[in-house]
């Protein structure tokens, strides 16, 4: 179930059974909340956002048309000031939701600015996150945005908020100005271990990106290919040591699908076997420190004609229990947390997907809710 | 190391003249007084001290790979005694940047294959070197040696600076098409490609695992989408030296999108994993599996992506890839299905004219 045009079918009225059997939580793990600069007013300097405002930002994307919508649900566009009231109900209480994980993905963008732009808007905008989402809904949790291409300002914020235990992980991009591995992202990870905070990835990234490839022309191509950012960035940390320095680190892999990481762990290992003489820092086989250290969220899901297939693509990963559902509400390719996974997954795994790996990640109470 | 089978059709071998001398007779007086003064070497994407770039009997013959018939001959053609082979000569993926002395370094190349390779022995096949930053003069050379039959494919590398499907590449797509040529995608790429997606590879390690896990995957969805099989509906692509087992996972996902997208490509009119499934093949060497894979992991691998129709044999003589899994992969597809990958796939796909086997 992942049109945007099915998706509307599954509201109250339809009679949709809702699942009453669950034995955990259902944590969503990637949720998004719209925000532009204009929002970020109250926390900014005027000066920074009067230049912003003059002279525009630099780190951009690169534009796709969405075709239709640009890329949203049909039925998300809220009037001014509703929008939190309707993700409580299109998503929270349609699917009775016990925490959704926001990913506001600003720092994608603002954190590669110039220093004096970047710090206070990636700062702005968790301000902003704490104001409009997490003070008034309790069952949000949120990414931390950070400016990650200045590491020193980024460990400051993560400082800031290491106590307060709504951020449960720090958003990085997976296209970094430098490869991601890069000693100069350490701060990041040694602030974020020390935190026990995760790093969250998400697919979606700056014009830095593809460089082996080059731009395809489409979205269709554009958005299926960006996986393989997540791939690229997994065989960076690995192969520069990230995880022999910060043993305790975790990055979730979000929105980038799941099944190629089994593919990635054998072509590694199967490299090693040759090729291991290379990296001497390594003490364990590539796809150890992949199962160690690495999460998945399942939106968007892959669709194999059989189901099944689905089930055993994902035991070939060796990472079931690092699995954990997403929605990537509100966008066009929603997956339900009803629907979207295959029905032949054994319950005890569909339990721990919809919410016990996530809740051991973000060390959430599995009956209360309540973050350790 | 990678098994050899014998008695089989060996879709990737390679082969490089002995040095840029040898392609002299094929090269006019300006660009022999350019070598001269530039003192250029021919490009080489194996390094001779890495561990990949030779078993241990190439690495005993001296050099590697291949540089003459009677090398081919002694480490290969005896005593495996394949049906049929291809060669690849990929050193012109590193032929500058000089997009006239990439085309005069490609056409050499190519008459050097003919005279001392394929002229001595009816096995042998060849891929078309081609310049990559004139795709006209690309084209104009795959013309020109086109009615000879033992070239089978267009060499192209893996990376590239912009996507193989892009319009870009027309000229290219065009006369592999009107030629009956296939399209073969091999491992490495030119001098101005890196192979992550923000830049550097710190290690070979790296440059190695990116090929078929950071760069293939959007390089078929490039050729799927940019509807180069709609204009070419007879166009074949080989993806060699890339590995395999990450297709289905791309399949799944391709065709998840499209269900939705599809109003974006309207000539995407069918499945994408169809268009993979009916226009592309891989070669199986390297498996890319670790000595640790089972039989069930490549048996449900060999099940997704319908195996014994999509692969086919290669040795990837002279390189080394370890105990990729080669014999773990020919035992799960059964009887039939090994015959297909070692033999039929090639045949056909190819369409290799072959004498029947004895």
């Amino acid at each position: 179930m992942t049109t945007t045009e099915l998706s509307q079918t599954e509201g109250p009225a339809s009679g949709v059974k809702r699942k009453s059997r669950r034995a955990t939580l259902l944590i969503d793990g990637d949720v998004h909340p719209s925000y532009n600069v204009q929002q970020m007013a109250p926390w900014l300097e005027p000066d920074v956002l009067a230049r912003v405002r003059e002279f525009g930002l630099h780190a951009h994307g690169v534009p796709y048309p969405r075709v239709r919508n640009g890329a949203m649900r049909l039925d998300s566009r809220p009037e001014e000031g509703h929008e939190l009231e309707m993700v409580q109900r299109q998503l929270l209480n349609e699917y009775e939701e016990n925490i959704g994980i926001l990913i506001p993905m600003a720092g994608h963008h603002w954190g590669a600015e110039r220093a004096d732009v970047a710090i206070p808007l990636c700062h702005a905008i968790n301000e902003f996150i704490c104001k409009e989402w997490l003070d008034p809904e309790p069952r949000f949790f949120s990414t931390l945005n950070v400016p990650m291409e200045h590491p020193e300002a980024a460990v400051q914020e993560i400082e800031r908020y290491k106590n307060d235990k709504r951020f449960v992980q720090i958003l990085m991009s997976g296209t970094a100005e430098s490869e991601i591995g890069d000693k100069k992202y350490w701060p990041i990870y040694e602030a974020a271990e020390d935190a026990g905070l995760a790093l969250g990835v998400h697919e979606g990234a700056n014009s830095r990106q593809r460089m082996g490839v080059g731009y395809p022309s489409y979205y269709l191509d554009e958005h299926v290919g960006m996986h393989y950012t997540l791939s690229s960035l997994a065989l960076s940390m690995i192969c520069e040591g990230v995880f022999e320095a910060f043993p305790k680190l975790q990055v979730v892999s979000i929105e980038a699908s799941i099944s190629w990481a089994a593919s990635l762990q054998w072509e590694m290992d199967s490299a090693f076997e040759m090729l291991g003489r290379e990296l001497p820092h390594l003490h364990a086989k590539p796809s150890e420190y992949f199962r160690e250290h690495f999460w998945f969220t399942t939106q968007p899901i892959e669709e194999p004609d059989d189901p099944n297939d689905l089930v055993v693509a994902y035991e070939l990963t060796g990472m079931l229990d690092r699995i954990m559902f997403s929605s990537d509400y509100p966008h066009w390719d929603f997956d339900s947390p009803s629907r979207a996974l295959p029905a032949t997954l054994p319950t005890d795994v569909r339990d721990a997907i919809l919410g016990g790996n996530a809740c051991r990640l973000y060390g959430l109470d599995p009956v209360t809710a309540k973050r350790r | 190391m990678t098994d050899i089978i014998r008695g089989a059709i060996d879709t990737d071998v390679h082969v490089e003249p002995p040095s840029i001398d040898a392609l002299r007779p094929y090269l006019s007086g300006y660009w022999l007084e350019y070598l001269r003064g530039a003192r250029s070497q021919l490009g080489s994407v194996y390094g001779p001290s890495l561990p990949t770039s030779a078993r241990p009997e190439a690495r005993e013959a001296g050099t590697f790979p291949p540089r003459t018939y009677e090398a081919l001959l002694a480490q290969l053609l005896d005593p495996y005694e394949p049906r049929a082979v291809i060669l690849n000569s990929v050193s012109t993926f590193l032929a500058g940047q000089n997009p006239y002395y990439q085309a005069a370094i490609c056409r050499a190349v190519n008459e050097w294959l003919r005279d001392e390779l394929l002229d001595k022995d009816a096995r042998l096949r060849a891929s078309i070197c081609v310049p990559l930053l004139d795709p006209e003069a690309a084209a104009a050379e795959i013309d020109r040696l086109a009615d000879d039959r033992r070239f089978v494919q267009v060499l192209l590398p893996i990376r590239s600076d912009t996507p193989w499907g892009n319009v870009r590449w027309r000229a290219i797509h065009d006369a592999c098409a009107r030629n009956n040529l296939t399209l073969a995608l091999h491992a490495w790429g030119g001098p101005a490609t890196t192979p992550t997606w923000t830049g550097y590879a710190r290690t070979y390690f790296q440059d190695y695992v990116a090929n078929a896990q950071l760069i293939a995957p959007p390089q078929v969805l490039s050729l799927v989408i940019e509807g180069v099989f709609v204009r070419h509906p007879e166009l074949r692509v080989c993806l060699q030296e890339l590995g395999f087992n990450w297709m289905p996972s791309l399949m799944w996902r391709i065709d998840k999108d499209w269900k939705s997208l599809w109003r974006e490509t309207p000539w995407v009119n069918r499945r994408p994993s169809e268009f993979i499934a009916e226009h592309f093949r891989a070669t199986i060497a390297p498996t890319h599996f670790p000595s640790s894979a089972t039989a069930s992991d490549v048996a449900a691998i060999a099940r997704f992506l319908n195996a014994e129709n999509f692969l086919l044999y290669a040795s990837d003589y002279p390189h080394d890839h370890g105990d990729d899994g080669t014999r773990l992969l020919l035992d799960v597809l059964g009887e039939a299905g090994r015959e297909a990958v070692l033999q039929g796939n090639a045949e056909k796909f190819y369409d290799l004219q072959l004498a029947p086997t004895g």
